[in-house]
Parts: C-alpha cells; sequence; structure tokens
C-alpha cells in the first residue's frame, strides 16, 4: 500500500516547494510515496494519513493535531533547519522512519 | 535559555490561540475568500484607467468605457455584501452548521438594517452608500451576530416540534423557520432602535462610533510601524508573524483598503495616505517579512557554500514576497546576528514611505496589488512608477543594509565549514 506523508502548514507557499523537493528525492529512492500538503483548517480532509509533518512554524498546533488524528497517526515539526533548506531528502527521511515507527 | 523558551512556547501558544478563535478566523478567512470578486474589479479598474490618451478615446468612441468601468462598481462598491455572506458562512461552517443557510440570513439580515428608499422614477432602491467600505463593520458585526444565533438556535433546538406522524422532511423544513424568525426579530429591533436615535441607522451610528476611529488608530503610523516591526519580531520567536498581526488587525485594516480602492475605481482622490495592508507587501516587506530581499541577493556571493545553496533557493521566492527558507534556513528565528537588519530595514522602508506619502512625493495606495504580485509590478499596479521606483530604492538599501551583517555571518559559517572540512581530511 502506497504510504501518504501530509506536510500541513500556515501558508502553503513554503510547503510546495517542499512537496516537489520530496517528491523528487522519493524517485531519486525509486520510493513509492504520495506526498501531499494542507492547510490546518483543511486538515481532516486529508486524512487518512500514514504520518503528519507541521511546518516548524507550526510548533503549536502539535498536540491539536494529534488530538485531531486520535493518536494512531505519528505526527512531528519537521526541523527548521531541513525546512529552511528545503532538503527534501532530510525530511523525506525522517517521514520514513516514523512511518516505520 | 530555560526563560526564553518558555517565553517563546507562551507566545505560541497565544498566537495560536489567536489564529483559531473562530470569530477572528472567520473574519479573516470571509475577507480573503472575497477576492476573487475584488480581483477581478479590480483589475478591471485599472483597464479601464491606464493613462494613454488614444487608449482612453478609444474606450470612450466605442462605448467600451462604460462596460469597463462597470466591474467595479459592483464589486468593491458594493463589497459589504458579499463580506457579510462570507463571514457569515464561515462562522457557521466552523461550528459545524449549514454556512448557506447562515450566509443568506446574513444578507437578508444585512439589508434589514439598511436604509432604503423610494427613488425619482418612484421604485424602492438602496443607496450604495452603505454597501460599500463604509459598511464593512456592521457586515462584520451582522455577520458573526447572525451565524452566532443561528447556530445557537440549531443547538438549543428551538423549532416548532411537529406532532407524531408527520412527515420528518415536513418537520425539516418548519426547523429552518425558527432561525429565520429570530434573526429577522432581532434585527428589526437593531432596526427601529437606531431609526429613533440621532443616527437614524446602525450603519451611520458604527461608521461614526466605531468603524471612523479605529481605523484611523489602527492606519496611523504609529500602529502600522509597531505592526512592522511586529511581524519581524513574531518570524525571529519562530511565529509566523504576518498571520498573526493580520488575524488581529484584518478587520480594521481592510475597510482603509477598501475605500483607496473604491475611491481609485471611481476617479476621486485616495483618502488614505497609509493603507497598512497594502504597504507592508509593497514598502514593508519586500522579499518577504524583514525585507530580505537584498540578503537574498547578497547570499548568491556568499563564501559559505550552505549559503549559497540557500541564496539560489530563497532569490526567485522572495521577488514574490515569499521567505520562508531564509527565516527558517538560516536561519532568521533566534539570529541575534540578523535581528538589526530583520527587524531595521522593514522599520526603514515604512518610515520612508510614510513620510513620502505625507509630503505628496509618493501617491496614497490604491489597495489593488494581490498578495504575492512581484515587487516592482506591484509598485506599479498600486500606484504607478513611482512607486515602482521607490521599491527598487528599497531594493538597494536592503542590499546596502544586509550587507556588513551578512558579511560577517558568511565569514564564521564559511570558517566553520573549512574547519569541518579539514577535520573530516582529517579523520578519513
Amino acid at each position: 500500500m502506497t504510504k501518504k506523508i501530509l506536510l500541513v502548514c500556515a501558508g502553503g507557499f513554503s510547503t510546495s516547494m517542499l512537496v516537489e523537493k520530496m517528491k523528487e528525492a522519493a524517485k531519486k529512492k525509486e520510493l513509492v510515496v504520495s506526498i501531499d500538503a494542507c492547510g490546518e483548517s483543511s486538515l481532516e480532509s486529508y486524512l487518512p494519513a500514514d504520518v503528519i509533518m507541521l511546518g516548524p512554524q507550526m510548533g503549536h498546533a502539535e498536540e491539536d493535531v494529534q488530538e485531531k488524528v486520535g493518536g494512531n497517526i505519528p505526527v512531528t515539526v519537521i526541523d527548521m533547519m531541513d525546512y529552511g533548506m528545503m532538503d527534501g531528502e532530510k525530511v523525506l527521511a525522517t517521514a520514513m522512519k516514523m512511518i516505520g515507527a | 535559555m530555560e526563560k526564553a523558551q518558555n517565553f517563546r512556547n507562551k507566545l505560541q501558544k497565544i498566537s495560536g490561540i489567536i489564529q483559531k478563535n473562530k470569530y477572528m478566523s472567520s473574519i479573516s478567512n470571509g475577507l480573503a475568500a472575497v477576492m476573487p470578486v475584488l480581483i477581478g474589479g479590480a483589475i478591471f479598474s485599472l483597464i479601464d484607467s491606464l493613462n494613454l490618451q488614444i487608449y482612453q478615446d478609444f474606450l470612450v468612441s466605442t462605448g467600451l468605457k462604460t462596460l469597463t468601468s462597470l466591474p467595479a462598481q459592483v464589486t468593491t462598491n458594493v463589497i459589504s455584501i458579499y463580506v457579510v455572506f462570507s463571514i457569515a458562512y464561515g462562522l457557521a461552517e466552523s461550528f459545524k452548521k449549514s454556512g448557506f443557510a447562515a450566509g443568506i440570513i446574513a444578507i437578508m439580515s444585512f439589508l434589514i438594517v439598511t436604509p432604503m428608499g423610494k427613488m425619482e422614477d418612484q421604485t424602492m432602491g438602496i443607496s450604495v452608500q452603505w454597501l460599500g467600505a463604509p459598511g464593512l463593520f456592521v457586515a462584520m458585526l451582522v455577520a458573526i451576530l447572525v451565524a452566532r444565533v443561528y447556530v445557537l438556535v440549531l443547538d438549543k433546538e428551538f423549532y416548532i416540534k411537529m406532532p407524531k406522524g408527520v412527515p420528518p422532511t415536513i418537520e425539516k423544513s418548519f426547523a429552518a423557520i425558527v432561525p429565520s424568525m429570530v434573526i429577522i426579530l432581532i434585527m428589526l429591533a437593531i432596526r427601529g432602535i437606531f431609526a429613533s436615535t440621532a443616527y437614524t441607522s446602525i450603519h451611520q451610528f458604527i461608521f461614526t462610533i466605531v468603524q471612523t476611529p479605529l481605523t484611523a488608530l489602527g492606519g496611523s503610523w504609529p500602529a502600522f510601524l509597531i505592526c512592522v516591526a511586529a511581524t519581524s519580531i513574531f518570524f525571529f520567536l519562530g511565529v509566523h508573524g504576518p498571520l498573526v498581526v493580520y488575524s488581529v488587525m484584518g478587520a480594521i485594516w481592510t475597510p482603509l483598503q477598501i475605500e483607496n480602492m473604491t475611491a481609485f475605481q471611481n476617479g476621486m482622490d485616495l483618502p488614505n495616505l497609509i493603507v497598512p495592508a497594502a504597504s507592508l507587501m509593497i514598502y514593508a516587506g519586500i522579499g518577504g517579512t524583514g525585507a530580505t530581499i537584498g540578503l537574498a541577493f547578497a547570499m548568491l556571493r556568499a563564501k559559505a557554500s550552505r549559503y549559497k545553496t540557500l541564496g539560489k533557493l530563497t532569490v526567485v521566492p522572495s521577488l514574490f514576497g515569499i521567505n520562508e527558507p531564509l527565516i527558517f534556513g538560516m536561519p532568521m528565528v533566534l539570529n541575534t546576528k540578523l535581528i538589526i537588519p530583520f527587524v531595521g530595514m522593514p522599520l526603514l522602508g515604512a518610515g520612508l514611505s510614510v513620510v513620502a506619502t505625507s509630503i505628496g512625493l509618493l501617491p496614497p495606495l490604491r489597495g489593488i496589488a494581490p498578495m504575492g504580485t512581484p515587487v516592482v509590478v506591484s509598485g506599479f499596479i498600486d500606484g504607478g512608477w513611482k512607486v515602482a521606483l521607490f521599491q527598487v530604492l528599497l531594493i538597494i538599501l536592503s542590499y546596502v543594509i544586509y550587507y556588513p551583517f551578512f558579511k560577517k555571518v558568511d565569514n564564521q559559517e564559511y570558517k566553520q565549514e573549512i574547519a569541518g572540512a579539514e577535520n573530516a581530511e582529517v579523520t578519513a
């Protein structure tokens, strides 16, 4: 089953750039995953997902998101530096680790 | 260190609460949702007003002129009607009730409290006076009141209970009557009360007592500059500055923007010297929060390879005012070495623009350019070539101001990179 990675952000511009980079990285590694991005308010319509990753400025929402997804989906805040450098490979690796966990 | 972290967490929590507050977010989202209508009208007002004599003569002679000036009249001039639906819709939906029903009841309510009268030809008409920018605050209040009462009535299950045996669909359609009737009663009461006062309508009352002073305060230069500084400081603490500031100030800033838009589209003088919503994008935040455009350019020739990469990554989005990669990648967050230009450059841009506009060097902004319009283009759209030229000057200024700070940081990073490489060689 294709694993689904969901990025949650406030604005959406920068997250969509990161999604593109992650898709490139996934292609290189020949990983079949689906990666999507959404705003916090539309989160529910994008579920289910195998891992939820929040943009660094969404740190305050981590608990609420965990509650919303009922604790079955791993939730994490993307490392600030990885996000800033738009490091698709690193963020993808983090996502895969969390899914495996 | 502990204290700083705690403070940051508190700030994130507070900004989270502000952003999540249903009322505030329904206002900001409601205003944002009418953008397609506004932008449509705005683009046509540009097409309508292009300052080329041959072009204008062409428009008049072919009769197109009456058409091109129309969209603005049915959008910006009557924006309050769209807003009332939009905000009521959002608020009701956030309580998981039918936004559509709340929305149309809200439009009805807005019309109940808006003066209607007989025109010269004896047909009934509504003056557009209160349907545009001056009616915005009432639109927001009515939308929130209506949506909230609607939700309340449904929650308390105040509906006419039908006797057993009546089909559920009939009960449902009767159920929809109650919220509507309750709200009509409230609105009639409001209309009646205000009609008997010196203000004659709630519109006049709110406009005089609330909207005018609040927007004057919110659009004053001290308030504006504080907000500019706040957007940078919030990002310094890791919180999305513009989002928070806009959630709080959006309701007050929007009438200012719409007033200038309306004036521009009707060929009148622009009333507001400062349009914070527009100025934030056009003057204070070129390249994104912190006016980082100069920094992005400087990074293209960085010594440290990490900064070079970051620069290449950020330079194009910066032209559109997006700089999250810089904010989180530099990072600007908690970066005391770059905070001076991060807060100082936007303040400089904002301050210079305020002075230049008040002495008439620059025209007031029109408020037309949508968020994300590339720099220079945005200036041209919103104020003509003078503003566009001013933006170019601000870009250069941003580079000049950021450069010394960046050079220092770059040298340090470069040294670290070399040391790291040497260590790697040694251990290899």
